[in-house]
């Protein structure tokens, strides 16, 4: 399993202390417990299935002939193109996770401003990540992109010959990009929910020291809603790194491969080869690499991440 | 039918001496057990009343049996399924597709060995050839249901246009080409994606040629003759007969059925499976006249192309009711009763009897049993089913980078040859 | 100097709207799109992004009626949908709540590795996972079960790591004071987990909520996974359950249906969002 520091820092053990007190002292454990359950029951089977399979050679329907290999994870490291799809995956993270948490947080604070239709902005901004994967959404946004599509057409009223988006590898992950960064809604909507809890009182005070709203967002918004703003760099990150409808819906992986991410092949692997060996071997490759990430976030959140209920405070 | 008869007299006899008119009675109504049994498909929404129709008239044949369905569309089906086997709890008849028979049932055992209940199911009643392509070591895993292959269709309204008969040789075709560009640049007389594409080739490849493709799991063509095919290939996009890649990618369409070009017949035909054809038919933007095309003589002397097997019926291997499975299995494929309601909501039915009630009823689609017609007196290959293997077939399987990487510049021919041969090698030879 | 701030504040806020209204459009077009697209033909919905239609047809919502031989209508799969989606979200917003306070607010041995554990769970996707926890539920038995027990009952044990760690995130603004007070006031650890820590957490809450609403109403491979009886199909299967991948798809009908299925979501959505949003720092936290 993951080894990984907690959120909290933990304060130093005590000495030793009658039972009753351990009982008291780790109280916390019983909230978890459930949570404990579940994982045993219902998610540490799977996971450990997974792990197991990927040092095996396990067909779906073929079964296990060979056990203990590592050869799974060679030909990840050594197929074109399971590294090429890494690479684009690393490229797409890297591109969709800092404008999306950017534009939904940009658009948050707009939002969370006593403005007339506010409501109606809110919902209308969410629209799209409810739609999510839907017909609708795949139908759209290729007539935008497509060569004469709406895009184009629209660069041509300026004299500018726009590219093949669809259909230029160079060009095609920019629309898969867009797509993700596009829906921000849930991003936006927990944004939302962390900005009500900064005091209007404060607002009020830096309002009379003259700050304008600009740097309002900056040197109070911002700092207080740190702990969100981790939230969302995390989650989003493991989301961007397994995504997978949005080249599914739109290009199919294409053009030339330009567009497959990991996840894509996970799932051919899986549901098309029922090679689960090789499935659960990219899968395990994807965790160790979000692991990663995410004990570099949990780690430099010291530098820039406030939290009110740190003892002493910040 | 018959055999059963006997078989419950003699059981009715047995039961007789031992209960008084209770029991006889009861065994004298039928030689099945009372049971629950579990079927499932995917399809459209015809498909589903059809089916649900059929299995309501089965259980009124057969009372004491009584069937739960599950089914739904295509989309996610194939993951349901293989799930499903895995864990153990698939439904007792299933419909499969063909290449099912090889990924799912390499050793025999995931389905039903038909032959075990061939006094149920009536085998006969399905052509040799068509069987032996459902046989898995040495078991009859599945009953095909229909036979498809590819054929041309044309949108003869565009032809119309350019003011030219549809192509009935591959000299036309290439007229046609011409012809089209000369029209308008945007014009096609033919539209192939990178699958389509490839089993053009194996049909081109089949008629110049004769063997088959694959036998016994050996690759019967050469470098200079996969280069030949690809540059039969390449050379149709270089006459503007068909798009490229690039195009067809740019056009921004999940599908060609769903792409614009072919619905306002901008791209004017396809090579379709006749299985398949009615979505294109109905992509069609109103008062557009859609043809079932010809083979061309003059691609070779042999008559080359292959079909599959569209869809099967197979019984689970671990079924605890076989007897009575196979009862559903034999009503839904030849009963006369139930052609009639299934007509060709599985594609034109291959069993004898089920083809000649529906038939005789008058059921069936005279433009798919034209084109299906044509298919199975045309294509004389046999087709490997690891043809269809998804390392090769899938979006980032091999046929798709060769014929993507032909079309985009990325390899010449003999490199892509080369990628090809090396690729089904991979796949056919282990 | 009064005017100049007043034509000033004018002008931001025509400039604000500017920015609302031309986001917005791109935001709602496909909405939009796809009620239009629900009045058209199949040849015309690909043609484009038009909302109009020069001839409007009812037959998408005419089939959408469609009821598959009497096993499965519209009323009854978004029934189906609420029958399970409505436990899970109670469960997943009570187990994440107090699984986030015992993170969140408490020491105890092993914690760290605890929420390793917890985190790790992020960061397999789902789909190696689908065989063996169906393999697992197949085992219990629960596979086809007409009660969605596979769908619903591991909600109740916080398997939702996205919920538990956004709960967590939001309870560490909450200061700890607060939870002192309380403790001095009398309240036990539980009292203090409702009494303080979930008033302070509404926002949260509601957005979890609102979220597993959307995001199991959407989930089409569960329940397509584990529900085998066409008369339990939720909604997101009975949207496609026409889609006949050779004969053609009325585009029309999916998109009609698609757009019903929809609309409780957004409706939820808008009636929620004063949870959330509105009303600041009425008693609000200190940050």
């Amino acid at each position: 399993m993951a080894k990984k520091s907690g959120p909290a820092k933990m304060a130093a053990p005590k000495q030793k202390k009658s039972f009753g007190e351990i009982c008291k002292k780790n109280i916390g454990f019983f909230f978890i417990l459930p949570w404990l359950v579940g994982f045993c029951w219902f998610k540490l089977y799977p996971m450990a299935s997974s792990l197991f399979y990927s040092f095996t050679d396990y067909n779906l329907f073929k079964g296990i002939n060979v056990l203990g290999t590592l050869q799974n994870y060679i030909d990840v490291f050594t197929t074109k193109k399971i590294v090429r799809a890494l690479g684009v995956t690393f490229r797409y993270s890297f591109i969709t996770v800092p404008l999306k948490l950017a534009f939904a947080l940009f658009i948050a604070y707009i939002l969370n401003f006593k403005i007339k239709g506010v409501k109606f902005f809110r919902t209308a901004y969410y629209i799209p990540s409810i739609l999510g994967g839907s017909v609708a959404i795949a139908v759209l946004w290729k007539a935008v992109f497509r060569d004469d599509g709406l895009l184009n057409t629209a660069l041509g009223f300026f004299g500018i010959n726009g590219p093949s988006w669809l259909s230029d590898p160079n060009w095609a992950i920019f629309v898969i990009c867009l797509l993700r960064v596009w829906q921000f809604g849930s991003a936006m909507v927990i944004f939302l929910a962390a900005l009500k809890g900064v005091s209007n009182d404060l607002y009020e005070a830096a309002a009379i020291d003259g700050a304008g709203k600009w740097r309002q967002f900056f040197t109070i918004t911002v700092p207080l809603i740190t702990p969100v703003i981790f939230y969302n760099l995390v989650t989003q990150l493991c989301q961007a790194f397994q995504e997978f409808n949005g080249p599914y819906i739109i290009t199919q992986g294409g053009p030339r491969n330009s567009t497959t991410l990991v996840s894509l092949l996970i799932y051919n692997s899986a549901f098309r080869q029922y090679d689960m060996g090789m499935a659960s071997a990219m899968a395990w490759v994807l965790f160790v690499i979000l692991m990663v990430f995410t004990v570099i976030a949990f780690l430099s959140q010291k530098y820039w991440v406030f939290y009110s209920d740190d003892d002493g405070g910040k | 039918m018959k055999t059963k008869f006997i078989k419950r007299a003699a059981a009715a006899g047995l039961a007789a001496t031992m209960v008084l008119s209770l029991g006889a009675i009861a065994s004298a109504e039928a030689d099945y057990d009372e049971c629950t049994i579990t079927v499932s498909w995917w399809g459209g929404e015809d498909r589903h009343t059809a089916t649900q129709e059929a299995i309501a008239a089965f259980m009124e044949k057969y009372p004491g049996i009584t069937v739960e369905s599950t089914y739904a569309a295509w989309d996610g089906w194939e993951e349901k399924m293989a799930t499903a086997f895995a864990g153990g709890t698939a439904q007792d008849v299933n419909q499969v597709n063909w290449n099912w028979i090889t990924q799912y049932d390499a050793d025999g055992t995931t389905f039903l060995d038909l032959n075990t209940v061939s006094d149920i199911v009536d085998l006969s009643q399905v052509g040799d050839s068509y069987l032996e392509m459902c046989q898995i070591a040495g078991t009859q895993a599945a009953l095909p249901v229909a036979m498809t292959g590819r054929i041309f269709y044309w949108d003869k309204t565009s032809f119309d246009e350019v003011g030219i008969e549809t192509p009935k040789t591959y000299a036309d075709l290439l007229a046609a080409g011409e012809a089209f560009a000369a029209y308008d640049e945007d014009y096609y007389p033919l539209a192939l994606g990178e699958y389509d594409r490839m089993i053009l080739m194996v049909y081109y490849l089949e008629s110049v040629y004769g063997t088959d493709w694959v036998i016994d799991g050996e690759l019967q063509y050469t470098q200079e003759q996969i280069e030949e095919g690809l540059t039969f290939i390449q050379g149709l996009e270089d006459a503007h007969v068909i798009p490229s890649i690039q195009t067809i990618a740019g056009d921004g369409a999940s599908s060609l059925d769903q792409n614009q070009k072919w619905i306002d017949g901008k791209y004017a035909g396809i090579f379709e499976w006749d299985s398949s054809a009615s979505k294109f038919e109905k992509a069609l933007a109103e008062g557009r006249e859609f043809v079932v095309g010809d083979y061309f003589p003059d691609f070779g002397e042999y008559q080359g192309g292959y079909t599959k097997v569209s869809l099967a019926w197979a019984i689970n291997g671990s079924t605890e009711h076989p007897k009575e499975a196979a009862m559903l299995l034999e009503y839904l494929m030849n009963d006369p009763d139930a052609a009639k309601i299934l007509n060709s909501q599985r594609g034109i039915p291959v069993s004898a009897s089920a083809l000649a009630a529906a038939d005789e009823a008058g059921l069936l689609d005279a433009k798919t049993v034209e084109a299906n017609g044509k298919v199975l007196a045309w294509a004389s290959n046999a087709l490997d089913p690891l043809f269809e293997d998804s390392r090769l077939k899938s979006s980032d399987g091999v046929y798709y980078d060769v014929m993507a990487g032909l079309s985009y510049g990325d390899y010449d021919v003999s490199e892509a040859a080369e990628i090809l041969i090396d690729g089904i090698n991979d796949v056919i030879g282990g | 100097m009064q005017a100049e701030s007043k034509s000033k504040h004018i002008i931001s806020i025509i400039l604000r709207y500017t920015v609302l209204i031309l986001v917005g459009v791109v935001m709602v077009y496909p909405l939009l799109w796809m009620v239009g697209a629900t009045f058209k033909s199949n040849a015309e919905i690909f043609s484009g992004i038009g909302l109009f239609t020069a001839h409007p047809t009812l037959d998408g919502y005419k089939a959408a009626m469609g009821n598959y031989g009497g096993d499965i209508g519209i009323l009854r799969a978004m029934l189906n949908t609420f029958s399970y989606v409505i436990p899970k979200v109670v469960f997943t917003v009570i187990s994440a709540t107090i699984t986030a306070y015992g993170f969140g607010r408490f020491n105890f041995k092993g914690k760290g590795i605890l929420f390793a554990v917890l985190m790790s769970t992020l960061f397999l996707p789902q789909v190696v996972l689908n065989v063996p926890q169906f393999i697992l539920f197949s085992k219990m038995g629960w596979v086809g079960s007409k009660l969605y027990l596979p769908i619903i009952v591991p909600t109740l044990f916080a398997t939702d790591t996205y919920f538990v760690f956004m709960l967590i995130q939001f309870q560490r603004n909450v200061p700890k004071e607060l939870d002192e007070a309380a403790k001095i006031d009398g309240c036990n650890a539980f009292q203090t987990l409702y009494k303080v820590i979930v008033p302070m957490l509404a926002p949260a809450i509601t957005s979890c909520a609102l979220f597993q609403f959307m995001w199991s109403t959407n989930d089409f491979m569960g329940p397509l996974l584990y529900v085998n009886t066409p008369a339990k199909y939720p909604m997101a299967i009975f949207v496609k359950l026409s889609m006949d991948a050779d004969a053609g798809v009325s585009w029309n009908r999916i998109l009609a249906l698609s757009l019903i299925s929809i609309i409780p979501s957004l409706v939820i959505f808008f009636l929620a969002q004063d949870q959330f949003v509105e009303g600041i720092s009425d008693g609000g936290v200190k940050g």
